[in-house]
């Protein structure tokens, strides 16, 4: 659905893009995961024709977004990484809004409103002005009018960017659904737990290269595993807590005299089984933590610098 | 239609469909010129029904006029004054002048604003015409423009006693000059926005044109009294010709050759700008 060969954007003598390659199936998610600078919303930009890429080809729908860029907007929907609503208007007519530059009658308009606003829980907040959302019912209100059309093909830039857990949830909850109506999501973050909850194949951005993709478990698996950190109180207790874990099947590591203890796990029950193997040492514990891997073990997994700079980002 | 009902197949093993034509879903047929004109505009005049949007647009000029009709009463009693015209008749044309150009700056950093907000982005991921988007801001800020001058021109009146030999007439001769000269000054600063892209860059330029346009120009003392390169000036300014137009259509003394040149100026800088602004507007970066 979404086709990208060989696509290079320069600003002068900046490169945002190099040579970026990579297809999405028609009803497939694609998480396009980087830091500040990697080079996101410039392909997000160029895929839903907003700007031209210096060099190299890409289609969606089998169209052309250079020379065919009128077909393609009747195709997608775009949901940047700022939330793009009018804040002077409430939340209905922001949709009505959208909708009657689509084509819709008045009534037409007002039904297909009221029917995003019920999916996305904002039927009450409606007739607000929209400067008074919170962060999450901007988003909410700004995904809903990118899918006013019904596109087959939807961009996300950064959707969960500054939510809170709980709205990143219910925003989650919402792409789910769309996909399973048949539609393509190229859904761009820098949460590693983000693209492995929604995307079926990840791709990894740093300045503007793509340094590593394929699905979330291949990426975890050259990630390496989740993992418990479990801070002791005293040195004395280290030998006997690494012993206990041990015998629970997990293999700790610890630095020469250090307090901390890691112990990579397969997910979060094992945890319960750290939890189990401390109390049978009697150790006294300092703190006790999870960990899922972030986008930074990501990036030092694949021997690649962490930058989370803009700046810093943009050299290559 | 049978092919709506049918599920995609799991992506990997989709090249088929993928191939194809898209699958159907329920669309809406797309909108002409005409509408999105009409519905970008709209959008941008709900302002009107929200007072705390539309106050300072009102106030702001009765404010100044307050200052500038107390402050400038001692202008009336210089040499170069046109005999037998009281302060305020003579200012308030010009004053319709000047708030034109002051809304014409509006326009053009309201979009630098949006430009920069998502809001246009959304518009240009849309199938509507880009040209539109500027063409309905341009339409809605002039009518605005006009509902704050015929605000002026009513509180001129009822409060600081404008009563021109023109009389009714005559004000809204000069009204309609001052919005036309509005309408045509937003595609220059719509122009310059589109250009410039950043509020940063907008803020100090647009100031600077505001300021060139209105303060070398007969706006609020006669030429004359200027200094010889000021006066060079203020007379090609456009803003003076602006100016001179209204007055004499206010103060009784219509003088249609200036009139019609105004409005022509006007017209034809549209007719260059617009185009360009548009173009500039549409490129893709
Ligand atoms: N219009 C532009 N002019 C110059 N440089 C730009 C422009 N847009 C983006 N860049 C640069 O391109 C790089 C990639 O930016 P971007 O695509 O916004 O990254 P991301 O969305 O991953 O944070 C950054 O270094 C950014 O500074
Ligand atoms: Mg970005």
């Amino acid at each position: 659905m979404i086709d990208v060969s060989h696509i290079s954007k320069r600003f002068g003598s900046m490169t945002a893009l190099d040579d970026i390659s990579l297809t999405v199936p028609r009803g497939s998610v694609l998480g396009l995961l980087g830091h500040n600078g990697a080079g996101k919303t410039t392909l997000v930009s160029i895929l839903s024709t907003l700007s031209r890429p210096t060099s190299g080809r890409a289609r969606v729908a089998g169209l052309d977004v250079v020379t065919r860029g009128e077909q393609v907007r009747r195709l997608i929907g775009l949901t940047g990484q700022y939330a793009a609503v009018d804040e002077t208007l409430p939340g209905r007519h922001n949709l009505i809004l959208i909708a009657r530059l689509l084509g819709a009658t008045r009534a037409e308009a007002a039904a297909r409103a009221d029917e995003l606003l019920a999916l996305f829980d904002l039927t009450d907040a409606g007739h607000r002005n929209a400067k008074n959302y919170s962060g999450g019912m901007r988003r909410r209100l700004d995904l809903a009018a990118s899918l006013v059309g019904r596109p087959e093909v939807i961009f996300l830039d950064e959707p969960t960017t500054g939510l809170d857990p709980a709205a990143r949830r219910q925003l989650w909850e919402i792409v789910e659904r769309l996909v399973k109506d048949g539609t393509t999501v190229l859904l761009t973050t820098q949460y590693l737990e983000e693209a492995d909850y929604l995307a079926d194949s990840i791709t990894v951005l740093a300045a503007g290269r793509i340094i590593a993709s394929g699905t979330a478990a291949e990426l975890k698996e050259r990630v390496g595993r989740r993992s418990v950190s479990v801070t002791l109180r005293r040195a004395e207790d280290r030998a006997r807590t690494v012993e206990a874990l041990r015998r629970a099947a997990l293999a700790p590591s610890h630095e020469e005299d250090g307090l901390l203890l890691t112990i990579p796990v397969a997910d979060s029950t094992d945890v319960a089984v750290v939890v189990r193997a401390v109390d049978e040492a009697g150790t006294d514990i300092a703190g006790l933590a999870f960990s899922e891997p972030t986008l930074d073990d990501v990036y030092m997994a694949l021997n690649h610098p962490t930058t989370t700079d803009s700046e810093a980002g943009t050299s290559s | 239609m049978s092919i709506a009902t049918e599920r995609p197949n799991p992506p990997e093993a989709d090249p088929a469909a993928a191939a194809g034509p898209p699958r159907e879903r329920q669309r809406f047929s797309g909108s002409g010129p005409l509408r999105q004109i009409q519905v970008l505009s709209g959008r941008s005049l709900r302002a009107l029904r929200e007072p705390a949007l539309v106050l300072p647009g009102v106030l702001e000029p009765i404010l100044m006029l307050t200052v500038f009709s107390q402050v400038f009463r001692s202008v009336s009693q210089a040499q170069s004054f046109p005999a037998g015209v009281s302060y305020i008749d003579y200012l308030l044309p010009a004053f319709l002048i000047t708030s034109a150009v002051s809304a014409g700056l509006k326009s053009g950093v309201a979009l630098t604003t949006e430009l920069n907000n998502g809001i246009i982005s959304r518009f240009k991921s849309m199938p509507i015409h880009t040209g539109t988007i500027l063409i309905g801001r341009s339409v809605a800020d002039t009518v605005l423009n006009a509902v704050n001058m015929v605000v002026m021109l009513v509180a001129g009146a009822l409060v600081f006693g404008f009563d021109p030999e023109g009389g009714i007439l005559g004000s809204l001769g000069a009204l309609l000059v001052a919005v036309v000269l509005g309408w045509s000054l937003g595609w220059v600063f719509m122009a310059l926005s589109a250009w410039l892209r950043k509020p940063e860059a907008m803020q100090p330029v647009g100031g600077m044109v505001n300021m060139v346009l209105l303060f070398a120009s007969n706006a609020f003392v006669p030429t004359d009294g200027l200094p010889s390169w000021l006066r060079a000036f203020a007379e090609v300014n456009p803003m003076s010709h602006a100016i001179t137009a209204a007055r004499s259509l206010a103060l009784g003394e219509p003088r249609p050759g200036t009139v019609l040149m105004t409005l022509g100026i006007c017209t034809v800088m549209v007719a260059v700008i617009a185009p360009l602004a548009i173009r500039n507007f549409r490129k893709a970066s």
